[in-house]
């Protein structure tokens, strides 16, 4: 295995990388949000005049759009400063600019918020303690409602030998990622450019575009290095504000968020409860029925995309032969619900992993084989009526299970072994395009993605073009360009980089062989290249020539330009068992089959993870390295999931442990290395049949610590996260 | 945070006397600020001067005729680092590896962590059972409390507003252990932490519980209850039991009261397990 180091550590470990919190320009301001002190309220007046007062200040509010943005607002149902009523605790309800940062807060402060509290939903439970009724339904809380059925569920039910129904809670879980928001917006005549720390510069665009009413070849996104994503990075926060403060001031203007803010408004998973029930007959699963209600915070209706998203994961990844799901989303007043690492999957994986082993417990059916024998295989549709194709989750289950076997065997009385599984799909997004530059010394690939921290666009698209081209990897650069200049991609999110920006990539190789072939007279198989002298050359059966060579007069400023583009395939699902709402169609499969060894305190409950396999469908791995580090990087996250991490909220809406020493992430002490197996010649659509790894790592975790925490002392926690007191409470300790 | 003045005062006088000179308005004392700049950094408290320890000469350790004297200003590393503290004293050893991170115990100290008086602390429960004194020194002259006297509430003391904290004393070796219970077992605070030590000299116990508001507080009828040596089981379990009782305990974010009581029983048994004294209570 070789390992090709990532060019970026360098200006990353030196301290040069400059992150979105680092920028400065020449004359800026510094900018501050003006927090709604309540979760849900009429707004009577928000008065700036007491900012507006303060020396060198300027101050914007929901009264300034009409002046500040040429058009108008863009979107009328999502308005940048709220006008009329409040939706979620430290909402923001204008803005200030000053000199200093201490200046900014201090102006903010003395901005006069007049509004008239309302009740707050919070907790979804306490107005829905159980599945909303016809009546329930109807409840201005309710955002949305998805629903679809196959079969004949009831006769299935009727008939069953066995049918066990339980109910499982999750948590709200955030990203932490080691940066906070940051961004530098500086508006000059009709052009709006902000510098900001993302995942999507070309979603933030077409977002800033929406919001602020002016067109997309107007706004300019230039990304930063980005001290970590996991989700949270994917969509506009601080920008619209930071644009209307610069354009109010004239000049760039600067906003970050605290890591106490980080917590309070960032967008990421919210709780749900999750409503489980399956009949076998003769040992097989004949009818499933799921319910999910989900917290979707201030998500607007007819917007909310995660209900029907992420009721997906509570069906697969299984045959059933008949089966009803229904979801309903409830708007609470928190943040809109966001996108983290794979969103909502684990924690349906616990759901659906934790029930069918009670299932095949009750069915008397050992739980791994119950769950091997309705597994989806190539040439299987699902029960929304999706095709499969090459899917590796049987092979990784077979895998882990001789190592869950072999630890059982070797460990101590107080220890417990389980096997969870997990399944994503890859290749979303819109699209990607990559263009190649090959100089006569070097390859650039010039894309708009930013590295987010996990190196599949640093490392991951120089592998694929390595791959492609045969050159090595220390003479291709990546470059990132702002929206200005790069060809448009989707952004780094839903595992997508080397999957579908890496095709992109091949295509563009594909397209300069041809190009330096035509050149060289010979056919595009016959060309390879190769760095000799420090130069590169093109070798082909009519003799070798230097790019120098090769290249027209025009080209000899910026060198052979070749594109490629990528647009993911879509999957449809059938349309007939849908009774309401919209479900998301998968593409493109992935697995991921999990083994953790933990031991239990059977007196305080206390787990902890003492050994840890991970057997990944990976179709092909395109960089051993990374993709090692992205599931080492998705265990360690996962198991916060699973073991400490959780977000909790008053009555009223305030977020009570805003701070990294209340929100607790896992430390390596908690982390056992884990042994990491990729499972390949399952291929998907990415490059060389690779699938997206960022996130199908993270999914089984949760389901994984659970069904070991059950086999090292028989405790069936149906609540995340499985905290010692949860623990405890289930042993009957308490 | 709108920016403080930091004094640096090069001796106790002159540290004593910059104290007096601002009663009406002290400066917050800061050693390794470990807590401290946390409290700044989240606005909860915003000083116009801070008063900084580090010239003092208050980084000793010392052991004389069988008792160990702390100087405030040490860093808990360096308690953590002394092969005779961990021998002597191993309950103390435990609690200050406890105590955060390794980065975080290079420059916190036991002075702070007194002064402050975090209801969670790992170290006050631990000095509680081996009957630790706190020496103090201000324009009155010096003065001796016990810790269990010092420490009046959660982030309250005895100490007066121009006094400073300049060592800490433990009168002898003593078996002891502390053990602990968090959500996370690294860079967390305890659930709930059980401190006991056994004095050779006096023959008894001494039992303190952390971890829950409002203070760490001492257990003594419980430390009775295991008699002047190793208790039998059944005097052990009588004693957890009691133990989980007498303690006042709320429910908080960390856990609630009914699974803190138990945590008090279970830890309390495995610590008096875990002292090593042989049959004849000797250590």
């Amino acid at each position: 295995m070789s390992v090709a180091a990532r060019s970026d550590l360098e200006v990353k470990l030196a301290g040069r990388a400059e992150y979105g919190a680092d920028l400065e320009l020449p004359g800026m301001l510094w900018g501050a949000l003006v927090p709604s002190p309540v979760a849900h309220g009429k707004i009577r007046h928000v008065d700036l005049g007491g900012a507006r007062a303060l020396p060198g200040v300027v101050a914007v509010g929901a009264d300034d759009l009409a002046t500040l943005l040429p058009r108008g607002q863009g979107d009328a149902e999502r308005p940048i400063f709220p006008a009329d009523e409040v939706a979620y605790r430290n909402q923001p309800l204008a803005a200030v600019a000053a000199p200093t940062l201490a200046e900014a807060r201090r102006a903010a402060a003395a901005v006069r918020v007049d509004i008239e509290p309302l009740p707050a939903l919070v907790d979804l439970e306490s107005e829905f303690p159980d599945w909303p009724g016809p009546d329930a339904a109807r409840s201005p809380h309710i955002i949305t409602h998805v629903h679809a059925r196959h079969g004949d569920l009831e006769e299935a039910f009727r008939t069953a030998d066995h049918v066990v129904e339980e109910t499982y809670r999750t948590s709200s879980v955030h990203h932490v990622a080691l940066e906070p928001h940051a961004c530098v917006a500086s508006v000059v005549g009709d052009r709006w450019t902000v510098r900001t720390t993302t995942q999507t510069p070309f979603g933030i665009r077409e977002d800033l575009s929406l919001l602020l009413g002016v067109p997309e070849a107007s706004v300019v996104v230039e990304g930063t290095w980005v001290g970590g994503g996991f989700g949270g990075k994917g969509a506009s926060l601080l920008e619209p504000y930071a644009l209307l403060l610069s354009r109010a001031a004239g000049r760039p203007v600067r906003l970050a968020l605290d890591y106490r803010q980080e917590f309070e408004l960032g967008r990421t998973t919210l709780p749900a409860v999750i409503r489980l029930a399956t009949a076998v007959k003769a040992g097989r699963i004949v009818g499933r029925r799921v319910r999910l209600l989900l917290d979707t915070g201030s998500s607007l209706p007819g917007r909310d995309w995660s209900t029907g998203y992420s009721i997906g994961f509570l069906l697969g990844p299984y045959t059933t032969a008949a089966f009803e799901v229904e979801g309903y989303g409830v708007r609470t007043n928190k943040p809109a619900f966001g996108p983290h690492r794979a969103p909502f999957a684990p924690q349906c994986a616990f759901a659906v992993e934790s029930h069918l082993g009670e299932v095949a417990r009750v069915a008397g059916i050992d739980p791994v084989r119950f769950r091997a024998d309705h597994l989806w295989r190539d040439g299987d549709t699902t029960p929304m009526g999706q095709a499969v194709g090459p899917f590796g989750l049987g092979a990784a289950l077979a895998a882990a299970t001789a190592v869950a076997d072999r630890w059982r065997a070797e460990a101590p009385a107080d220890h417990g072994v389980g096997i969870g599984l997990g399944f994503w799909s890859t290749g979303t997004g819109a699209g990607g395009e990559a263009r190649l530059v090959l100089t006569p010394t070097e390859l650039r690939v010039e894309q708009g993605e930013r590295e987010i921290g996990s190196g599949s666009v640093q490392r991951g698209l120089v592998a694929v073009a390595e791959r492609a081209l045969g050159l090595p990897p220390e003479r291709i650069r990546v470059d990132y360009l702002s929206t200005a200049d790069a060809p448009f991609d989707s952004g780094v999110f839903g595992s997508r980089t080397v999957g579908a920006l890496g095709r992109a990539v091949v295509e563009a190789a594909t397209a300069l062989r041809a190009d330096l072939a035509a050149r060289s007279g010979v056919a595009a198989r016959d060309v390879s290249l190769a760095v000799e002298a420090g130069e590169i050359v093109c070798r082909s059966p009519n003799g070798r020539r230097t790019v120098r060579s090769l290249l027209t007069a025009e080209e000899a400023s910026r060198g052979i330009v070749a594109s490629g583009r990528h647009f993911a395939k879509s999957n449809t699902i059938d349309e007939r068992r849908v009774v309401a709402g919209s479900f998301y169609p998968f593409t493109d499969f992935t697995g991921a089959a999990h083994v953790a060894e933990v031991s239990v305190d059977r007196e305080t409950g206390a787990v902890r993870v003492e050994r840890y396999a991970a057997f990944q469908d990976i179709g092909t791995v395109v960089d051993p390295a990374t993709a090692r580090g992205q599931v080492e990087g998705g265990i360690a996250m996962g198991l916060g999931i699973a073991l400490t991490e959780e977000a909790l909220w008053s009555d009223d809406g305030r977020l009570l442990n805003p701070h990294l020493l209340d929100y607790r992430i896992p430390t390596l002490g908690e982390v056992p290395a884990p042994e990491v197996t990729f499972v390949e010649g399952f291929p998907g659509a990415g490059p060389f049949g690779a699938k997206g790894l960022g996130e199908p790592p993270i999914i089984p975790v949760p389901a994984t610590v659970a069904a070991a925490v059950r086999d090292a002392c028989g405790a069936h926690v149906t609540e995340l996260p499985l905290s010692a007191e949860r623990v405890a409470r289930t042993l009957k300790l308490l | 945070m709108t920016g403080f003045e930091l004094l640096v005062p090069a001796s106790v006088e002159e540290a004593v006397a910059a104290l007096r000179a601002g009663a009406a308005d002290p400066p917050a004392v800061i050693a390794g600020g470990t807590d401290l700049l946390l409290d700044i950094d989240d606005g909860r408290v915003d000083p116009r001067r801070v008063l900084s320890l580090r010239r003092l000469p208050w980084r000793s350790l010392d052991w004389t005729d069988g008792a160990l004297t702390v100087g405030s200003t040490l860093p808990l590393r360096s308690l953590e680092d002394d092969p005779e503290v961990r021998r002597r004293l191993p309950g103390l050893w435990q609690a200050v590896h406890a105590v955060g991170s390794v980065a975080l115990r290079h420059r916190a100290t036991l002075g702070g962590n007194l002064g402050r008086a975090a209801p969670a602390s790992d170290l006050v429960p631990m000095l509680l059972a081996l009957d630790a004194e706190v020496d103090l020194v201000g324009p009155r002259g010096d003065r001796r409390l016990s810790v269990d006297a010092f420490v009046r509430a959660s982030r309250r003391t005895a100490l007066l507003p121009d006094e400073l904290i300049r060592s800490v004393r433990i009168p002898e070796s003593r078996p002891s252990a502390y053990l602990w219970q968090r959500v996370r077992p690294a860079n967390d605070i305890s659930q709930i932490a059980v401190g006991v030590a056994f004095s050779p000299r006096e023959r008894r116990w001494s039992v303190a519980v952390g971890g829950m508001p409002p203070r760490p507080a001492l257990l003594a009828e419980v430390a009775h209850d295991l008699g002047d040596a190793t208790p039998d089981d059944g005097v052990l379990r009588a004693a957890a039991v009691r133990a989980s009782r007498a303690v006042s305990i709320t429910s908080d974010q960390r856990a609630s009261e009914e699974y803190r009581r138990r945590l008090v029983a279970t830890l309390l048994l495995r610590a008096v397990r875990a002292v090593p004294l042989d049959g004849e209570g000797r250590p």
